[in-house]
């Protein structure tokens, strides 16, 4: 037995149709629980999408020094944050070369509950010296689901007896599903509307219950990371390890990046006290950074025409993927930066990318060249630089 | 309260004295924070450096150098007496062995040119191997080139000799225990190693650095006395100052005692590295504070005072205590499972005549049961006669371990008496050259910020 | 008779790689083994019927991957089995183990300490990249600071440049593992004793120092360039044992044309003129050549191979204060069966691996210290691993084989290792595996102790030191053998060295021999 269940794998487990799991952070997760992953996706913009993600890592920390010591380890003020707020955050390190990105959710006074997709308990402690604070690991004993979609509201509000109306996005509430406490967050990972829970582990299989048998009326679908990963690229939500390096994996400078290279400047606080890389993200931040994170749409009758020519109808990637593609320059010699997500949207039927690419070739509506491996041969089809997020609903933020 | 200087400088012993009135000396006003209400009138031991002298004008300055250096008991009741005089002390180590004696003068000098590289190292800060000035660079390779000049077998020494385990040195040139012991002692000086491990060869030629050749004992001086004698700065006792920093900058320094705050740009602590950054932490890189926190500055000596049973005082100016290696390695075995040697490492060292001060090793942080009966058993003296405190952290403010020194101390890559802090130096044995060169860091630091 | 172009004294596997390489390079080459098989330490004896031994090193991993691929030696033979695991028995009943998976290994250091779990993924970075770090000067001849000759300054000047661009925070890193104990740079990264306890373990290997002597971080940096190719995928058996390493090399050797001759004694090397021209074997017959080298250790090598009077009289005396003092031990035992460990009862994958006998910091320091004083360890530090789960072949169907290395037993024991010192040692090994592993005893068909003196004897090893010749920073590198002679050439001429007794040192690693092969053909240009 090498990977861990999640506190959800009582009713997860069965529903998997093909046995199709995968490792994140120790546990099994399921890439997807039918045989495609196609419907699950459609569910996140049609209907409810539920995922199980448990695996994040997630931190208390509270005491007099909280909010001091998150302040000084993460770009964003959280000082300033109010109680029932959550900020998506990165932190780095002393040289502004970004470590890991998540949420910190401000439960209470100088309470707060910290997400990462790395383990973090050494880097909070590490910082820690000299403050009063108390930090603890609550990953195992905290499960976590997200739902998302159109109805995911409507879901909810059954669920937990309560008007969710008025929770504003990015903000938090607590509440009761069927007794069971539970944290609501008004977030998620696909950029439209939808609310994370949080639970007791103990109480996971309770409120899974809960929450489907409510939401079958709704369309309530479980989905696995195949189908989120589609719905976060439209998002133009970045992965790390997928379209960054944490600075601590880094084995050369270059694999490094700092949030302003990612498109997270906004999340850089200007007038914060000292934390952790903040001289020299300010020296970027004049300078000018030398990447920017973009996203990139694929031409369809470039990429038709380059099929075409052998003879096929276009081939398109079925699911989203994640290796990295050299985008050039128009004349197609000289590369410019590339691509680490990319993938087809049925939402928007577009071939959909998030590159790194040079500051100078970065400019909205930029034409550049993606390479694309057509029978065999490496070819590149004409693609535009498109601003971020793919897809940015109304009720995203309603 | 507040008052406004130029510069503080944290602690009133010798490199805070030297840095200070170096600072003043620039025209900067001064104040000194000493911790300890009344001055300490023990003496200096270590090499202070002529320059130091010099520069600052200490006319006052009393150096001891007695000679003989060293008396060590023998079995049977004779004692090995070794003299300032080659000569006179391979007289001395023929009635023991013939052998080790013919090998003295050689080990003597190649001992001596080692330090002599080490004096150069000393008075400068340590070279910066990373760096890209080439007026740097220039100075590590007129460094390379001394060194090579020196002759083959220098450098071969150097190379060899400074990882060596002390024990395994004096294995390589003498036979005689008792030589090997009084020779090994100095090796483990204030350090939580035995006479086996690495780098006590080069804990030996540290503490030789100043001494003649053939001189394996620390010279003794007055300087910080002198120093305190000096008016030229100002001393507040009695408080404990807490260095205070904001958006990465010093601000100046808290009291701990009256409360009072001194505010000054300029912020020099002689005090432990470890102790000065930790209540700035939150001002600090995390890896930076933890390789502060990692500091190895474990206290293994306790020091005290003999007071003899009658008059006439003794006739020896430093006695040892170490018959062996073998009896310093077992006195260390106690030492890493945390307890105090159960037959320790003495030295008694006698100054100004009558005053009968003790170095002991080891004793690790902890209870000291016993201590002093252990001690008394040694020195074959009654307990009541000797008063010891054991010095619970390093008096060097950071173990001289291979791996703490140069470009290593206090933190590696820091080790130009900076902090990340702007305005915040370091001047004390924690930093280079180390302890037990009083002054040499003082003026290193000071010369650092001038 | 013949005149070769070169005789390498010596069938280890060092001699067997400069005689694979010369071969290669179209020399004539002849190898002379005193015992019956080559391979001198890294063989496989069948020393109870059925039950076959790697009867002194058992695992490979630093074997150099160039001389892998030079020589093909997967096709002559060579067969690397990984080991996935180690389990460290507590003295509580506990236990610590480090899998083949990351994310299980995590979970059970998570179990002891949350923060260390993540302190290991940073060390175990680290470590990697100072193993890259290190490995260019593996390959490297040392160049002597104390000569001017440009070949030397270039040399110097290349490695402070590949210094310098390692960047600080390697640099400081590669400072503190030159220079500290294991203990003290496990300890800035670690809190959980058994962890730092089983870590520091690989810097006292084959060493007489204990985990909180300085020097000991090295021999841990030493041992881990063999985890270059993932973090734990690196320790391996040969399959048929350790001597199917030293077997392939010799193939390799012969399928260049290289002859290799055992129960062939060196007694000494003839030197005429200050230049070498044949040997004289034991038995009395002299070959001739025009080169010679050994792969003997250097004590060996120029005390016994050659007359002091064709030597300087200070290379003399630096070879005489050349240290070796062995500090190891090995019992190798035929069992009925498997040992149940109480820390993880009944038998399963961890005895596909191995299991460390290092519960604490203050355990293995014990160990040491008894040695200090000139006494076998009585509660040893070991690493046991039983061939015959991961080869089968090793032993009868069934039956099984340990292998257990031990420190300490010092070379120099008072009173002497004579039969009785021998078998109390054993007892010792056998008494402190039973205290884990209760009923143990019961399982043992045959047992066979090796001592210092024996490593000595049978592999010629002086002291038994496995390295041939200890790994302390001051007889490393351009020290090492003899300051000034770390360049595989010797004071007399045509006479070279290739043994573990040179740079880089020993593990079998086949770098010196390479090295010393690739010296030979360049002056013979």
């Amino acid at each position: 037995m090498s990977l861990r269940t999640t506190p959800f794998h009582a009713r997860t487990g069965p529903l998997s149709e093909g046995q199709a799991w995968r490792r994140w952070a120790g546990y099994v997760v399921a890439s997807s629980y039918e045989l495609a992953h196609d419907r699950e996706y459609h569910a996140i913009r049609n209907s409810a999408a539920l995922f199980d993600v448990s695996p994040l890592y997630k931190y208390m920390i509270t005491g007099k020094d909280a909010a001091r010591l998150l302040d000084h380890v993460v770009t964003r003020s959280v000082g300033k944050a109010k109680v029932g707020q959550v900020l998506y955050t990165p932190w780095c390190d002393n040289d502004g070369k970004q470590i890991d990105d998540g949420t910190i959710s401000v439960l209470a006074e100088q309470t707060f509950r910290m997400t990462s997709a790395d383990p973090t308990l050494r880097w909070l402690h590490l910082n820690a010296s000299g403050l009063s604070v108390n930090i603890q690991d609550i990953s195992d004993t905290t499960a976590a689901l997200s739902l998302q979609g159109p109805s995911s509201r409507a879901i909810l509000q059954i669920a937990a007896e309560q008007d969710l109306s008025k929770l504003k996005y990015f903000r938090l509430t607590s509440a009761k599903i069927r007794g069971i406490p539970v944290t609501i967050s008004r977030t998620g990972y696909t950029g439209d509307l939808g609310y994370e829970v949080w639970v007791d582990a103990a109480q996971a299989v309770p409120l899974w219950d809960a929450v489907v048998e409510i939401g079958t009326a709704y369309g309530i679908t479980p989905a696995g990371m195949l189908a989120l990963d589609v719905a976060r690229i439209e998002a133009g939500l970045l992965l790390i390890e997928v379209d960054y390096f944490s600075s601590r994996h880094a084995l050369i400078e270059a694999q490094k990046s700092s949030p302003l290279e990612l498109g997270l400047g906004w999340t850089v606080a200007t007038d914060k006290e000292r934390f952790n890389g903040q001289a020299a993200l300010e020296a970027e931040r004049r300078r000018g950074p030398s990447w920017q994170f973009t996203g990139l749409t694929v031409n369809w009758d470039s990429l038709e025409r380059l099929y075409t020519e052998v003879g096929l109808p276009p081939r398109l990637p079925s699911q989203a993927w994640r290796t990295s593609v050299p985008i050039y320059d128009p004349r197609g010699d000289h590369q410019v930066g590339y691509a680490t997500s990319g993938g087809w949207s049925p939402l928007l039927k577009c071939y959909m990318a998030l590159a790194h690419l040079e500051s100078s070739s970065a400019a909205p509506d930029t034409e550049l060249r993606m390479e694309i491996t057509v029978e065999h041969r490496r070819k590149q089809a004409t693609a535009y630089v498109t601003p971020l997020p793919f897809f940015n609903p109304d009720r995203k933020r309603a | 309260m507040t008052a406004s200087f130029d510069a503080i400088v944290i602690g009133a012993g010798a490199n805070g004295l030297v840095a200070a009135h170096y600072l003043a000396g620039a025209g900067k006003r001064v104040v000194v924070v000493e911790q300890r209400q009344a001055a300490d009138h023990s003496a200096d031991i270590g090499w202070v450096p002529p320059r130091v002298i010099r520069d600052l004008g200490l006319s006052q300055l009393r150096l001891e150098q007695p000679d003989p250096w060293l008396t060590v008991p023998l079995d049977g009741g004779n004692t090995l007496e070794l003299s300032r005089d080659i000569g006179r002390s391979v007289e001395a180590i023929r009635r023991i062995s013939p052998a080790d004696a013919a090998k003295w003068p050689e080990f003597s000098q190649r001992m001596r040119t080692l330090a002599g590289v080490l004096e150069k190292l000393y008075l400068a800060p340590p070279p910066d191997i990373e760096t890209r000035d080439p007026r740097e660079l220039a100075r590590i390779g007129g460094l390379g080139l001394y060194v090579r000049r020196l002759g083959k077998q220098a450098v071969i020494d150097l190379a060899r000799i400074l990882p060596m385990a002390i024990a395994e040195l004096l294995d390589d040139w003498f036979e005689s225990d008792a030589l090997k012991g009084a020779l090994g002692a100095l090796g483990i000086w204030h350090l939580k190693q035995g006479p086996r491990s690495g780098g006590t060869a080069f804990n030996l030629l540290h503490h030789h650095v100043g001494s003649p050749a053939g001189v394996f004992r620390p010279v003794r001086s007055n300087v910080t006395q002198v120093l305190e004698g000096m008016k030229r700065v100002e001393v507040r006792r009695g408080n404990r100052a807490t260095v205070l920093a904001k958006n990465g900058r010093a601000t100046g320094v808290v009291l701990e005692q009256s409360g009072e705050t001194i505010l000054a740009p300029l912020v020099v602590s002689s005090a432990p590295p470890r102790g000065t950054l930790d209540p700035v932490a939150i001002e600090l890189d995390p890896e930076f504070a933890r390789a502060v926190r990692n500091i190895k500055e474990r206290g293994v000596v306790a020091r005290g005072t003999l007071t003899p049973d009658r008059a006439p005082p003794p006739s020896y100016a430093n006695l040892c205590i170490a018959p062996s290696l073998d009896y310093l390695e077992r006195a260390y075995d106690d030492a890493k499972y945390g307890r105090d040697s159960a037959a320790p490492y003495v030295e008694v060292q006698r100054f100004d005549g009558n005053r009968l001060e003790l170095h002991v090793q080891y004793v690790p942080p902890g209870t000291h049961e016993g201590l002093a009966q252990r001690v008394a058993q040694v020195l074959k003296v009654r307990p009541d006669q000797l008063q010891l405190q054991a010095a619970e952290g390093s008096l060097y403010h950071g173990e001289l371990t291979l791996d703490q020194i140069l470009f290593m101390r206090p933190v590696p890559g820091w080790s130009r008496y900076r902090t990340p802090i702007a305005g915040l130096f370091l001047c004390g044995s924690g930093t280079h050259p180390g302890g037990g060169i009083p002054g040499a860091a003082g003026r290193n630091a000071a010369r650092e910020i001038l | 008779m013949k005149k070769y172009d070169a005789i390498i004294i010596g069938g280890g596997h060092n001699g067997l790689v400069t005689a694979a390489y010369l071969a290669r390079a179209g020399k004539s080459v002849l190898v002379l083994e005193r015992r019956p098989r080559v391979g001198g330490a890294a063989v496989t004896e069948e020393i109870f019927p059925g039950f076959k031994f790697s009867m002194f090193s058992y695992v490979v991993s630093l074997l150099r991957p160039e001389i892998i691929r030079d020589l093909d030696l997967p096709r002559h033979g060579l067969h690397i089995l990984p080991l996935e695991s180690t389990v460290t028995p507590m003295e509580n009943g506990d236990y610590l183990a480090a899998w083949g998976d990351h994310d299980e290994t995590r979970r059970e250091l998570y179990r002891h300490s949350p923060r260390d779990a993540e302190a290991y993924d940073e060390y175990g970075r680290l470590m990697h990249f100072m193993a890259q770090a290190v490995k260019p000067i593996l390959g490297m001849v040392p160049p002597d600071p104390t000569s001017f000759s440009p070949g030397d300054l270039v040399g110097l000047l290349r490695l402070g440049k590949h210094f310098r661009g390692l960047g600080a925070e390697r640099l400081h890193a590669l400072v503190k593992l030159m220079t500290m104990s294991s203990a003290d740079f496990l300890e800035e990264w670690f809190e959980t004793d058994v962890l730092k306890a089983t870590k520091s373990a690989s810097g006292i290997i084959g060493t007489f120092l204990g985990p909180r002597s300085p020097g000991t971080a090295y021999v841990l940096l030493h041992h881990y360039m063999g985890e270059l190719d993932g973090v734990f995928r690196a320790w391996g058996f040969a399959k048929g044992g350790t001597g199917a390493v030293s077997e392939s090399i010799a193939s390799a050797a012969r399928s260049f044309g290289a002859e290799i001759r055992c129960d062939a004694g060196v007694a000494k090397v003839l030197v005429r003129n200050g230049r070498a021209t044949a040997v004289v074997l034991e038995g009395g017959d002299e070959v001739e050549a025009s080169i010679v080298v050994s792969s003997l250790d250097p004590r060996r090598t120029f005390l016994q191979l050659l007359d002091s009077k064709d030597l300087p009289d200070e290379f003399v005396s630096d070879i005489r204060r050349f240290k070796f003092r062995g500090s190891s031990g090995k019992v190798n035992l035929a069992l009925d069966g498997l040992p149940s460990f109480t820390c993880m009862p009944g038998i399963g994958r961890q005895h596909r691996g191995a299991f460390s006998i290092s519960p604490s910091l203050d355990y293995v320091e014990r160990a040491y210290d008894d040695a200090k004083y000139g006494e076998f360890s009585r509660r040893p530090y070991m690493d046991i691993v039983f061939p015959s789960m991961i080869d089968p072949g090793m032993a009868p169907p069934g039956k099984h084989v340990m292998s257990i290395f031990v420190q300490y037993a010092p070379y120099t024991l008072n009173g002497g290792w004579t039969d009785a010192k021998r078998e109390a040692f054993g007892d010792a090994v056998v008494n402190t595996v039973e205290s884990f592993a209760p009923g143990f005893k019961a399982k043992i068909l045959h047992r066979q102790v090796i001592t210092p003196l024996d490593i000595e004897r049978i592999t010629g090893l002086s002291e038994g030191n496995i390295f041939a010749g200890e790994l302390a920073l001051h007889q490393l590198f351009f020290l090492r053998p003899a300051p000034g002679w770390a360049k595989f050439a010797t004071p007399v001429r045509n006479f070279y060295q290739c043994g573990s007794g040179t740079h880089p040192g020993g593990g079998i690693m086949g770098a010196s021999g390479r090295l010393a092969a690739l010296r030979i053909l360049k002056d013979g240009r």
